[in-house]
């Protein structure tokens, strides 16, 4: 490949829209190697079309299909590309800069030097190439690639087409299967949603039900009028068209438009400022590192917890305190219903269907808390994905139903934690460790003897790390979930006895303050399969 | 005044796909076997494979593994199987 520092000779290649592109000399320009079927090329287009938007005529973009023109000019009204397109028909070019991935992106700076290349997605390389650009042209660097827009940090790329063996140039991919060139999952606009008539005879309740809407309880029916009142309320109306592309929801990958999630927003009863909620909110549940396409086809428990953060929680009505689990205040309910609607009516995971978990969840109507910040003197959730107290936020963790500990006659920090880590042992199975992660939910009442007894955050995560085990004798009659793994286990001591840890590290452990004032009863809800291989907790702020 | 619903399910344009043909036998054939990476997995798939051979003649086995289950596979797995040109794949969802 081409390395930094080459210098780069004039070439020119048919434009998609007729004409010729040549590489000027003299202003900087951005060549990017593409494949149309490459989803990781589709993931970095909406980035580099907004680049493309800023830089003003005083420097250029230019795409450098590797396919066809019918294959390229597909994807190019699609996704849309909104930059000019070329087309290396023979892959000259591309033998020539031989980029060993796409999409490869060659920053040639206005001496005709290769500035920087960047190969597949990386957010943090986007940022840096854009960086780059703009400062050479004197425009002010903006950040391309945001945290927490939906995006994950970096994906791989696929091999380059000039390096594909068997394959002539200028293919239309997918032609010989009769499909279309690409599933394309990273289009930003999406088809309207359908409009359904009903007669002045037909009971609209009774009719979502037998359409399949409902979550098998009654919804409101999603009228026009009510998803315009829906739609009326999204900040930032001109970058959420009704059509705009939120996410393409596991396990089937169904689109989910502005408008769809306002529908299903409608059905399970929001009030239009939750709008502002759902939408991170759905981005957060398709983020990669969530992994819901798993969470969802599991047999296991597992449903996304949504916990709330921050001044939202005011402002919309969360509840925090008392019966927080349960249906205590609109805005937990409908935010987790409306949730979970989207998830089967876009995603497909019905449960009885595609989701075929074994006992399912209570969650699967609602599964939506906030934070009982109040009542916490410790850092809340979302400070420990690197949010500021007052940024609001919502974090999912794919999670068991909660399991209660009770707690009364423990005068003492310590014997409430140790109560809690007997609890901590049984996630998921009493003798699995090491795989699992949990919340613990702290109600006031413990939070106010851990505070007397000088128990920090911190503190509270190492004694339950350091005391949650299961004792190794618990192995020794045969067979049994976990008892296969014990080679995989830590061993420590604890309470004299020789045992397994529990958790591999402090961290897979969360605390979380929340419940009401009276009572004695904290919780701990367990994880299903967990890490870069399972799911991964997620925190996605709100505007 | 009829009401009007907006639709609420997924609508995404989807291209439609045949099924493949079914095999009129396994004899000479070349057979996938992915195993899901489940524990006890590859118990499974090493008795189907002995099976398929003594009992259905099955020319040639080639077995393939996800890096987890809990993810559908990645192209690298899939395009393993498509090389080696399969008649038929068997997916083994053991635990």
């Amino acid at each position: 490949m081409l390395q930094s520092g080459s210098l780069v000779t004039p070439f020119s290649l048919p434009r998609l829209d007729g004409g010729d592109w040549r590489l000027e000399l003299g202003k900087p320009s951005l060549l990017v190697f593409f494949e149309t079927d490459c989803p990781t090329c589709q993931l970095t287009i909406p980035y580099l079309n907004r680049l493309a938007q800023s830089l003003d005529g005083r420097a250029e973009i230019v795409g450098i299909s590797q396919d066809g023109e019918a294959a390229t000019r597909e994807l190019v009204e699609q996704a849309p590309i909104k930059f000019p397109v070329a087309l290396d028909r023979d892959l000259s070019i591309s033998r020539e800069y031989d980029p060993q991935a796409v999409p490869t992106l060659f920053l040639i700076d206005g001496g005709g030097k290769i500035a920087r290349t960047s190969v597949a997605f990386d957010k943090t390389e986007l940022n840096a190439v854009a960086a780059e650009m703009l400062n050479a042209i004197g425009v002010e660097p903006f950040e391309l690639a945001g945290r927490s827009d939906g995006a994950p940090e970096a994906k791989p790329g696929c091999v380059s087409r000039h390096l594909e063996g068997g394959q002539e140039a200028g293919r239309e991919p997918g032609a010989e299967s009769g499909l279309s060139a690409s599933v394309n999952l990273y289009v930003e606009r999406g088809p309207r949603a359908s409009r359904v008539a009903l007669d002045d005879d037909v009971d609209p309740y009774e009719f979502c039900y037998e359409a399949g809407f409902a979550d098998p309880l009654p919804v409101i029916p999603p009228t026009a009028e009510r998803v315009d009142r829906m739609l009326g309320a999204i900040p930032f109306p001109e970058k959420l068209p009704p059509d705009h592309i939120v996410a393409r929801v596991p396990p089937n990958y169904g689109m989910a438009t502005v408008e769809k999630i306002a529908a299903n927003a409608v059905m399970a009863g929001c009030k239009p400022e939750m709008m502002g909620m759902l939408i991170p909110l759905i981005r957060a549940a398709c983020d990669e590192r969530f992994n819901l396409h798993g969470v969802q086809a599991t047999t296991h428990f597992a449903a996304p917890l949504i916990v709330v953060n921050g001044p939202v929680r005011r402002e919309l009505g969360f509840a925090c305190g008392s019966n927080v689990f349960s249906n205590v205040a609109r805005a937990n309910s409908t935010l987790g219903r409306a949730f979970q609607l989207i998830l089967t009516n876009i995603g497909g995971a019905r449960p009885g269907e595609l989701d075929m978990s074994t006992l399912g969840n209570p969650g699967k109507f609602s599964y939506c808390i906030a934070e009982n910040e109040e009542e916490n003197p410790w850092a809340p959730l979302h400070t420990e994905f690197g949010l500021d107290r007052e940024q609001s936020a919502v974090t999912l963790f794919a999670a068991e139903p909660p399991h209660g500990v009770s707690e009364h006659n423990a005068r003492e920090g310590r014997t409430i934690l140790k109560a809690i880590s007997r609890a901590l042992a049984t996630v998921f199975s009493y003798r699995f460790c090491f795989a699992w992660e949990a919340m613990v939910l702290l109600c006031p009442e413990h939070v106010k003897t851990l505070v007397r007894s000088g128990f920090t955050k911190d503190s509270i995560r190492e004694f339950l790390f350091e005391n949650t085990g299961v004792p190794v004798k618990e192995y020794e009659d045969e067979g049994g979930e976990g008892a296969q793994f014990t080679q995989l286990y830590q061993r420590a001591t604890i309470n004299g006895e020789e045992c397994y840890r529990k958790f591999a590290r402090p961290d897979q452990i969360r605390i979380v303050v929340a419940g009401g004032t009276a009572g004695k009863f904290s919780a701990v809800i367990g994880s299903w399969a967990t890490g870069p291989r399972g799911s991964q907790m997620v925190c996605y702020p709100v505007d | 005044m009829k009401t009007i619903l907006v639709n609420p399910l997924d609508e995404t344009p989807r291209a439609t796909g045949r099924p493949a043909s079914r095999l009129d036998s396994l004899a000479g054939k070349t057979i996938g076997l992915l195993d899901i990476s489940k524990w006890g997995g590859g118990f499974f798939l090493d008795y189907l494979e002995k099976a398929f051979k003594d009992r259905y003649g099955v020319e040639r086995i080639v077995r393939v593994m996800k890096p987890t289950f809990t993810k559908p596979a990645p192209d690298a797995v899939i395009d393993q199987l498509v090389k080696a040109e399969c008649a038929a794949v068997i997916e083994a969802l053991a635990d």
